[in-house]
C-alpha cells in the first residue's frame, strides 16, 4: 500500500517534470541553522536559486514562475469554538489537526492562480488553501475540506500570528535565470526541523523541485533552561524557588532601614 | 531591550515586564498583598499563554511573600503554629489545585474557569471590602472609635470539636476551619497564580478572629509556603514555569513593594482598603466582561499539549 503510494508520487513527480528534464534547480540558503538566543526577535532567511539549462534546451519566450515554501514541523492543534451558554462565551465544540506545518510561508513570482493550474496546486499541495487538513479519528471525516470553518479558523488565527504567510510577489528575479526571495521567520517561530521547497514553472507546467532543509533550535542558556524544565521538572521548580526566597532576602537586606 | 522567554517560547519586552513587576510589586507594597491577582492578568494580556502566566506567576509570589515575611519574622509577628497549620493545608490544597489546572487545560476550559473564579472571587472580596471601608470612614468622620474585638467573643467556627491551643494568637480553636481555610486558598492559589492573601487575610480575622497585628506576617509565611510547593508542582506536572519571566517579575515586584510599604505607611488604613476594595472590584469587571461580550474571535487554536498560542 505505501510502496504503492510512493511509486504513485514518484510518478506524479515524473510526469511533472517529464515535459523538460533539461532545466535544473540550483538552491541556497542564507543559513541553514536558526539559533534562537536571549535576543531572539524574528530573522529572515534567503533563498537564492539559479534554473540552469543544458546547451540543447532552446530558449523560451515565456518567462519562469518560481514558487519557494518553507513547512515547519508538524504539530496537532485542537481548535476550539466558543458558544454563548447561559450568557457565557465559553469552548464548546472543537476539532484536531493532526500533522498540520506548525509554520507555513509561501513565496512566489506572481499569484499561485496565475503561476499554474488549481489541479497542480492541489496535487503538490502548494499553497495554505491547497493543504491537506488531516482531522484526528474521532471527529468522524478523514481530512477537512476548505469551506469547513474550523479549517478556515485555523488559517486566520495562524496568519495573524505571522506563522502562516504568503508573498504573492515575493521571489524576484535579479537575471533571467536566477531568483531570490526572504522568508521572515517571526519570533514565535516553534522550533525544530524546516523542510523548504522551491517548485519552477514555466507556462503553468512545473519542470523541477528542489528540497533542503533548515534546523531552528534554541541555544545556549535558552536550550539548557527548556531542557531542564522538560526533563527535571523537580529540580527546576526548587531552583526557581531558590531563586524567588533568594530575590526576596536580597532585597530586605539593601532597603533595610531598621 | 527584548528578551527571549525560554518557556514561554516567544520575546518580551524586558523593561515592560519589569514595569508590570515593579507596578504590581508597589501595590501590593501598598496593601499589603500579594498582587497576583494583578499580575497573572496583566501578562495574559500582554500575550503570555494562561498557562505559563499562572505558574510564573506562582514563582514571583514566593519572591515577594518571602520579602516581606523576613521583615514580619523580625518583629516576631507571626503565629509559626498556626502558619505550620495553614502551610501543611495549604500543600495539600495546592497539588488539588494544579492536579485540576492540568485537568482543565486537556479540556481546553482553563481559562474560562480562571475567568470565572477571579469573577465570583475578586467580585465577592472587593465588594464586602469596599462596604466594610466605606462603614470604617464614615465611622470615623463622625467620631466613632472603629469596634474593636473583644477577648471573649465567639462565632460558629469556635464551636467545632479537635481544639487546639494558639499561643502567640491567644486561640483555642478548633483545627477544621483552619485545614478548610488552608486548602481552599491552596488550591485557588495554584489554580489562579495568586497568593491568596486578599481572601486568607479577611477569612483569618474574621472567621477564626486571629488579632490582625499577627494576621499579615502568618498569612505571609502560609503563602511562601505554599506558593514555593506550588512553583515545584507545576514545574513537575505542568513545565510551565518560566524562570526567566518570573526573575523579571521577582526583581521588579520586590523593589516596587519596598516603596509602596513606604507609601502605605502614610496612608489611613480605611482609605487604603476602600482603594483595594475598587482595584479588586475593576479586575473582577474586566473578566466579567471578558466572559459576557461577544468576543471578536470566536476560535482559538491549541497544541495537543494544551499550550493556548
Amino acid at each position: 500500500m505505501i510502496r504503492a503510494a510512493a511509486l504513485a508520487c514518484l510518478a506524479l513527480l515524473w510526469l511533472g517534470a517529464a515535459p523538460a528534464r533539461s532545466e535544473q534547480l540550483i538552491v541556497a540558503l542564507s543559513s541553514e541553522e536558526v539559533r534562537i538566543t536571549s535576543n531572539f526577535t524574528g530573522t529572515s532567511i534567503t533563498v537564492f536559486g539559479a534554473i540552469e539549462r543544458d546547451a540543447a534546451t532552446v530558449s523560451r519566450a515565456e518567462f519562469y514562475d518560481v514558487v519557494v515554501a518553507v513547512k515547519g514541523p508538524p504539530e496537532t492543534v485542537v481548535t476550539r469554538q466558543k458558544e454563548r451558554i447561559l450568557g457565557i462565551w465559553l469552548n464548546s465544540a472543537s476539532r484536531t489537526f493532526v500533522n498540520i506545518p506548525s509554520f507555513y510561508a509561501i513565496n512566489s513570482s506572481r499569484p499561485l492562480s496565475e503561476v499554474t493550474t488549481p489541479q497542480i496546486l492541489k496535487r503538490f499541495q502548494i499553497g495554505a488553501d491547497d493543504l491537506v487538513f488531516p482531522v484526528s479519528a474521532d471527529a468522524g471525516a478523514v481530512s477537512s475540506g476548505a469551506d469547513d470553518e474550523f479549517r478556515q479558523a485555523f488559517l486566520r488565527l495562524k496568519r495573524e500570528d505571522g506563522l502562516f504567510r504568503s508573498q504573492a510577489y515575493g521571489v524576484t528575479f535579479p537575471g533571467t535565470e536566477i531568483f531570490q526571495t526572504a522568508v521572515q521567520i517571526p519570533a514565535n517561530v516553534p522550533v525544530g526541523r524546516y523542510v523548504v521547497m522551491v517548485y519552477l514553472f514555466r507556462d503553468g507546467a512545473l519542470l523541477a523541485t528542489d528540497q533542503s532543509e533548515i534546523r531552528i533550535a534554541k541555544m545556549g542558556f535558552e536550550q539548557f533552561t527548556f531542557d531542564l524544565a522538560q526533563n527535571q521538572g523537580l529540580l527546576y521548580g526548587v531552583i526557581c524557588v531558590i531563586l524567588a526566597v533568594f530575590t526576596g532576602w536580597l532585597a530586605g537586606v539593601i532597603f533595610r532601614r531598621d | 531591550m527584548q528578551i527571549y522567554l525560554p518557556i514561554a517560547e516567544l520575546p518580551v519586552n524586558m523593561f515592560i515586564i519589569f514595569g508590570m513587576g515593579g507596578a504590581v510589586g508597589f501595590l501590593s507594597g501598598l496593601f499589603g498583598v500579594g498582587g497576583g491577582f494583578l499580575l497573572t492578568p496583566l501578562l495574559i494580556f500582554s500575550g503570555i499563554s494562561p498557562a505559563v502566566a499562572v505558574a510564573s506567576t506562582t514563582a514571583q509570589v514566593v519572591a515577594s511573600s518571602a520579602s516581606a515575611a523576613i521583615t514580619f519574622w523580625r518583629r516576631r509577628l507571626i503565629d509559626m503554629k498556626l502558619a505550620a497549620f495553614l502551610v501543611a493545608s495549604g500543600i495539600v490544597g495546592s497539588s488539588i489545585g494544579v492536579g485540576i489546572f492540568s485537568l482543565l487545560r486537556r479540556w481546553g476550559q482553563l481559562d474560562l474557569v480562571i475567568a470565572i473564579c477571579y469573577v465570583t472571587f475578586l467580585g465577592l472580596v472587593g465588594g464586602l471590602m469596599l462596604t466594610e471601608s466605606i462603614r470604617a470612614m464614615i465611622n470615623a468622620r463622625r467620631g466613632r472609635p472603629a469596634p474593636l474585638r473583644k477577648p471573649g467573643q465567639h462565632n460558629w467556627a469556635h464551636g467545632l470539636p479537635f481544639k487546639v491551643r494558639f499561643p502567640r494568637s491567644k486561640l483555642y480553636i478548633s483545627v477544621i476551619p483552619i485545614i478548610a481555610i488552608g486548602v481552599g486558598i491552596g488550591a485557588l492559589g495554584a489554580l489562579l497564580g495568586i497568593g491568596g492573601g486578599f481572601i486568607l487575610v479577611p477569612a483569618l480575622i474574621y472567621l477564626l478572629r486571629v488579632p490582625t497585628n499577627i494576621v499579615i506576617g502568618t498569612s505571609l509565611i502560609q503563602m511562601t509556603g505554599t506558593m514555593a510547593v506550588a512553583t515545584v508542582l507545576q514545574s513537575t506536572t505542568n513545565h510551565t514555569v518560566d524562570g526567566v519571566l518570573a526573575l523579571i517579575l521577582m526583581v521588579g515586584g520586590v523593589i516596587g513593594a519596598q516603596f509602596g510599604t513606604r507609601v502605605g505607611a502614610v496612608v489611613r488604613g480605611d482609605q487604603l482598603r476602600a482603594m483595594l476594595a475598587l482595584l479588586v472590584l475593576a479586575v473582577g469587571i474586566r473578566f466579567l466582561v471578558d466572559l459576557v461580550h461577544t468576543p471578536a474571535e470566536l476560535f482559538s487554536l491549541a497544541t495537543l499539549t494544551g499550550d493556548t498560542r
